[in-house]
């Protein structure tokens, strides 16, 4: 690439283009500040990414391989008054652990004659899960359709009255991505996997709840939406115990409690009461459970931001990093950062992923909090039903004590995130021990893999990775020994939504621009005049705004709309070979 | 579209709309013109389509021209190709289509899709199933949809079974929806119908008997059916027991088939020569051939209902010649036709006897289970019990108290009395809004109760005092009544039903609040009326009292009437007959 300069002044530069950093881009792009907006790394959304199925294999190659470049000693191009604090170059710190699992190579032997033909191109539409005989899916048929995964690193779902939603609405940034509901919210339960009627049509249809258990659980719904004294008797005692209390049974008190609150048993009431409102208040609003997500995976969300950002003229470059900051010794304040080709770039505000942060200047819990995520590519639902199209969040108890309670959630080919005829199951739960540890015994329990035998109902796992991930909600917000105006940005934290990322995006842009307005509506794409693209664009190395704003038009007059996703699956399908922003 | 907010429109957006208003006004007033003077000429040409469709896709409910619109379409059949015309029509229906976008409750637009689809030489029924099931998602209480697809169904001949699947449907994603509640109702009966009863031991021939209608005895369905349909119903009721649709359906589900007709009862009494005849329903005697028969002696006589309000009425009297039944020394045989229905009735009238009755008694008729149907006890009795669970979770819902007293009064009537009051106090404090239907509710019921108790007691002394009773009814089976109690009630008044009981005798009505005694109409036996503490306060009221000829005893005191100046002296002379009056 030609070594073509970049502006040398911006408002604000921003290094990392995970889902904090994209949103603060955007935030700060859309009120006329000047973004200037890299990542080190050759994909977008850092760890809040989403790869095909080869593209996580080289993801994983890169994490094996320990990347060292030399750090360049750049004091030369410091001015009077200046100091430098140099950022790290590695973020590989935040992935540990990871341990991948094939089991369809593993019978390789026994498959070997017949993988050309299991290689052969699936039908369309992905066989009856209630065959008795599931058709084998061999690796090469996942490498081959490898194009149509999009595995994300996180796993989460959007509450459809969450932060982010709300914000994807208020911003018109929801004109860029498309959304599907989670169909069916699943427990494991004494060995079984069972649908947890959440909404009032579930709760009619159910046939594991007997009618008085009926009743009580909607009268359970219905009344703790209100705060009541009776509620606040309970504060600081465990949920578990308010909700025995209310005379609900084993059943209810496991729905309520694990599926719906998504709390352990100690919780207090409070906190518990606090997420059973967040549930149920997103319930309803775009169908029968309170979670939507994104096709095409998570990955899409942070490039959403990034398309509002370049939208409205930031510049964006990848695999471009920025070494080190440039520090006004009497103010204390950053006056601008040189990049990782040794350009200086003066800016207002620095904004920064922690993963760039040497350890020794960052403030964090101790001990280090992380995330296990277990990734499985499987050949059935662990729940089948009438559609083999159902996307599922399915939450599981510790099975032991000490054990972690995982979340689960259970993709089908219609999210645009596996192939048809497979699932992809993430797994995600706070840490106790490594990933494996933490999430192997749930697998071999919920899953047929190879090490276990024969006729089995469990969908088998064909393929799995298992990782451990920093959380992001251990990183603290204030407190460490950076200038004022460098903000960092932690990366994915292990709730389910995406409260964490969305709370501090915004305090970050308040603390930019108190004055202004977080992300106000975009105006219609007709309305907007763009001048200065032309001057912009020039000496932009890996420019992604032309194709960007283009597809940004292209997709805006498709009326993208979050209500009218339904309508839209069939387009979808037809495009999936399509996909916007992505790196290929 | 239940529910939503309508949001006001600033001062200037209003100015906006009104100047758009006004030009499509104008363009509207002349398209629409244009049209009326095409269809005056008798112009069937593509033009007159044109300027229709242009019209009716602004005022979709604009049904003149829709007519023109036939017409034209009419002529077109018979001047062009079969093929053509299936061109014509198609265009026609998506014309439509765009005509229920803008108005999907257009009344004029369903009605014209209805008939085009009719007369499309091949009409494609399934996409219009489609159509119609998209429209109900969209809106599932779109009656003007719910009437459409009745008819697509109809014509393409979708099966039974595939409707009740589809209205399981749309009642598991919502099942806030009458229109599937009552589509079930209907589709059910001829799914899963009722084996049929042997035939009862009744009053009518087996052999000419009519068919069944549809309306009397198809709808019912088969017990294993309902045992399901009570099941998925409880669900709904407990899942949401304040939405009233699911209640709707349980009620549905719990009756039972319309009584069938009969002659209840035959009454001849020798002193005023008269017959009188209760049916189970009210009738017109005049029209349904009614013939009596004395002593095999075919009668001209004249039927009358017993005040001339009412047309319809389930107890007709006549007057027999004079001198026909009145030597007390002879035996009459009367039998009563009700020709339509090859129904009768016969009764007898013995030596020394000055009246004579035959009928069936309320308990031989279970006249006041009529509300729910004569299930098996056992399966009453379960509902009765998840109901009560439902109660105890529920306390305050009204659906569940009212479904209750309906359950108590199909297993027990009297026994059930005490909770069936307990649970009328609660429906009163509950739904305050509707306390007085409560109050009339629980008088009919405890009217219901106290003339089944006066038929076990064999009398026919009709006492029900001091029970809050707001209103009269049943007044039919009280026929045979010679003493009736209805003291401290909250009676306001005496209807004109209250002229059928021809026997009574004595009327005590003590404190009560009657101002209205319209019912106490020729009354040919009452001799005394005790109306003590009422709020009679004209004398005009009191006028019906001067057609029964025998009263002699009537008691005023305590009502506003009695303070009325020469009030002696004009009652005397409006009631000369009263030789004992109480003022």
């Amino acid at each position: 690439m030609a070594a073509e300069e970049l502006p040398s002044e911006f408002d604000v530069v921003i290094l990392g283009t995970g889902l904090v950093e994209s949103v603060v881009a955007a935030a700060c792009s859309r009120v006329g500040q000047r973004v200037l907006h890299l990542d080190r790394r050759s994909y977008y959304a850092a760890n809040w990414a989403s790869f095909t199925f080869n593209g996580l294999l080289t993801w994983i190659q890169q994490h094996h391989e320990s990347q060292s470049e030399e750090v360049q000693d750049r004091s030369s191009l410091l001015e009077e008054g200046e100091e430098l604090i140099y950022l790290c170059n590695s973020d590989s710190a935040s992935i540990s652990n990871l341990q991948t699992h094939d089991f369809v190579q593993s019978q390789a032997p026994h498959t070997d004659g017949e993988e050309p033909e299991t290689a052969q191109p699936q039908p369309p539409t992905a066989p009856s899960q209630s065959e008795p005989v599931r058709k084998k899916i061999s690796y090469t048929h996942l490498v081959k359709e490898g194009r149509r995964f999009n595995i994300d690193l996180v796993s989460k779902l959007m509450f459809s009255r969450g932060s982010l939603v709300d914000l994807l609405i208020k911003s018109n940034v929801s004109r860029y991505a498309e959304f599907k509901n989670i169909t069916r919210i699943l427990t494991y339960r004494n060995g079984n996997t069972e649908q947890v009627p959440c909404s009032r049509a579930d709760v009619f249809a159910s046939r594991q709840l007997s009618v008085v258990e009926k009743r009580k659980l909607m009268r359970f719904l219905t009344s703790c939406v209100e705060e009541t004294e009776e509620q606040q008797v309970y504060n600081g005692r465990p949920y578990l115990e308010f909700l025995r209390d209310q005379h609900l049974g084993d059943n209810l008190q496991h729905f309520l409690l694990h599926s719906i609150a998504m709390v352990t048993e100690d919780t207090p009431t409070e906190v518990g009461l606090t997420s059973t409102r967040h549930f149920l208040r997103s319930l309803g609003r775009y169908g029968n459970t309170p979670f939507l997500f994104p096709v095409y995976g998570l990955g899409e969300i942070p490039q959403c931001f990034c398309r509002m950002c370049a939208v409205f003229g930031g510049i964006y470059c990848l695999r471009h990093s920025v070494q080190c900051l440039l520090v006004d010794k009497n103010t204390n304040r950053c006056k601008g950062v040189i990049d990782s080709r040794g350009q200086r770039i003066s800016c207002s505000h620095f904004v920064v992923e922690d993963g760039f942060v040497s350890a020794e200047r960052k403030k964090v819990a101790t001990p280090p909090r992380s995330i296990s995520r277990a990734v499985l590519i499987t050949d059935a639902s662990i729940l089948p039903s009438d559609s083999d199209q159902q996307v599922s969040m399915v939450t599981v108890p510790p099975i032991a004590a000490g054990s972690p309670s995982v979340t689960m959630v259970e993709l089908c080919s219609a999210t645009m995130t596996c192939a048809p005829g497979t699932y992809l199951v993430h797994l995600t739960c706070q840490s106790v021990g490594s990933a494996h540890e933490d999430l192997s015994p749930v697998v071999t329990r919920m899953f047929h893999t190879s090490e276990s035998h024969d006729q089995d109902e469990r969908p088998s796992v064909l393929w799995c990775l298992y990782f451990n991930m920093a959380d992001g909600s251990a990183a603290q917000v204030e407190g460490h020994d950076l200038p004022s105006n460098v903000h960092m940005c932690s990366g994915p934290d292990g709730g389910l939504g995406h409260e964490h990322a969305i709370t501090q995006a915004q305090s970050i842009f308040d603390k930019i621009l108190p004055q202004e307005d977080f992300c106000p509506p975009a105006p219609n794409p007709e309305d907007i005049i763009y001048t200065e693209e032309e001057t912009k664009k020039e000496g932009v190395e890996e420019e992604e705004e032309k194709e960007t704003t283009k597809e940004g038009e292209e997709e805006e007059e498709e009326k993208t709309n979050e209500e009218e996703k339904e309508t839209k699956k069939e387009k979808e399908e037809e495009e999936e070979e399509t996909k916007p922003l992505k790196e290929e | 579209m239940h529910g939503r907010l309508k949001v006001k429109s600033t001062a200037q957006q209003e100015e906006q709309k009104r100047q758009e208003r006004e030009k499509k006004l104008k363009i509207f007033v002349a398209v629409r013109d244009a049209c009326f003077s095409k269809r005056k000429e008798g112009i069937w040409d593509d033009e007159a389509l044109k300027l229709t469709q242009q019209v009716l896709s602004s005022n979709p409910d604009f049904a003149t021209l829709w007519n023109y619109r036939k017409e034209i379409l009419m002529h077109q059949e018979t001047v062009k190709e079969k093929d053509e015309v299936q061109t014509i029509y198609g265009a026609e229906l998506s014309f439509l289509e765009s005509c229920l976008q803008t108005n999907p409750k257009s009344y004029g637009s369903w009605y014209h899709r209805g008939w085009v689809s009719s007369r499309m030489p091949k009409p494609d029924w399934a996409r219009e199933l489609t159509l119609c099931d998209r429209c109900l998602s969209l809106d599932e209480r779109n009656f003007h949809c719910w009437d459409y697809r009745r008819m697509v169904v109809k014509m393409s001949g979708v099966s039974v079974d595939q409707e009740l699947a589809f209205t399981d449907r749309l009642i598991g994603s919502n099942f806030s929806n009458y229109s599937s509640w009552h589509y079930r109702s209907t589709l059910l009966p001829l799914l899963h119908p009722e084996s049929p009863e042997p035939p009862s031991p009744c009053l009518k021939p087996a052999q000419t008997s009519p068919p069944p209608s549809p309306q009397t005895h198809s709808h019912r369905v088969c017990e294993e059916q309902l045992l399901k349909e009570y099941e998925l119903v409880q669900n709904a009721f407990f899942t949401d027991p304040n939405d009233q649709s699911a209640w709707f359906y349980y009620r549905w589900l719990l009756g039972r088939a319309e009584r069938e007709d009969m002659i209840s009862c035959v009454y001849v009494s020798r002193d005023e020569e008269r017959v009188a005849v209760a049916f189970s329903r009210p009738v017109n005697a005049q029209s349904v051939g009614l013939l009596l028969v004395l002593d095999g002696q075919p009668q001209r006589v004249e039927w009358r209902s017993v005040h001339p309000r009412f047309k319809h009425s389930p107890l007709w009297i006549c007057d027999l010649p004079p001198g026909t039944i009145s030597d007390i020394s002879y035996e009459h045989n009367l039998t009563v036709h009700w020709t339509e229905k090859h129904i009768h009735r016969d009764c007898a009238l013995y030596t020394g006897r000055t009246e004579s009755y035959c009928r069936d008694s309320a308990m031989d008729q279970e006249l006041f289970r009529s509300e729910l149907s004569v299930e098996k006890t056992s399966v009453l009795q379960s509902e009765l019990q998840s109901c009560n669970q439902l109660q105890e979770l529920e306390p305050l819902n009204k659906w569940c108290s009212l479904t209750i007293i309906l359950l108590m009064r199909a297993l027990d009537p009297l026994g059930y009395e005490k909770e069936m009051l307990a649970h009328f106090q609660t429906l009163r404090e509950v739904d305050s809004m509707r306390s007085a239907y409560y109050s009339d509710l629980c008088s009919k019921f405890m009217i219901e109760n106290t003339i089944l108790k006066m038929e076990y007691a064999e009398v026919r002394v009709f006492s029900i005092s001091d029970k809050n009773l707001t209103t009269l009814c049943h007044l039919d089976q009280l026929l045979l009544v010679t003493h009736i109690n209805l003291s401290s009630n909250q009676l306001q008044r005496l209807p004109p039903q209250f002229a059928m009981l021809q026997c009574l005798e004595v009327l005590e009505a003590d404190n009560n609040s009657i101002e209205n005694l319209e019912g106490l109409y020729h009354l040919p036996k009452l001799e005394e009326v005790l109306l003590k503490n009422n709020k009679i306060s004209t004398l005009a009221d009191l006028q019906p009292l001067a057609s029964c000829p025998k009263l002699k005893r009537l008691d005023l005191r305590g009502n506003p009437v009695t303070q009325i100046a020469n009030v002696e002296s004009e009652l005397a002379e409006l009631l000369p007959a009263v030789k004992d009056l109480l003022l």
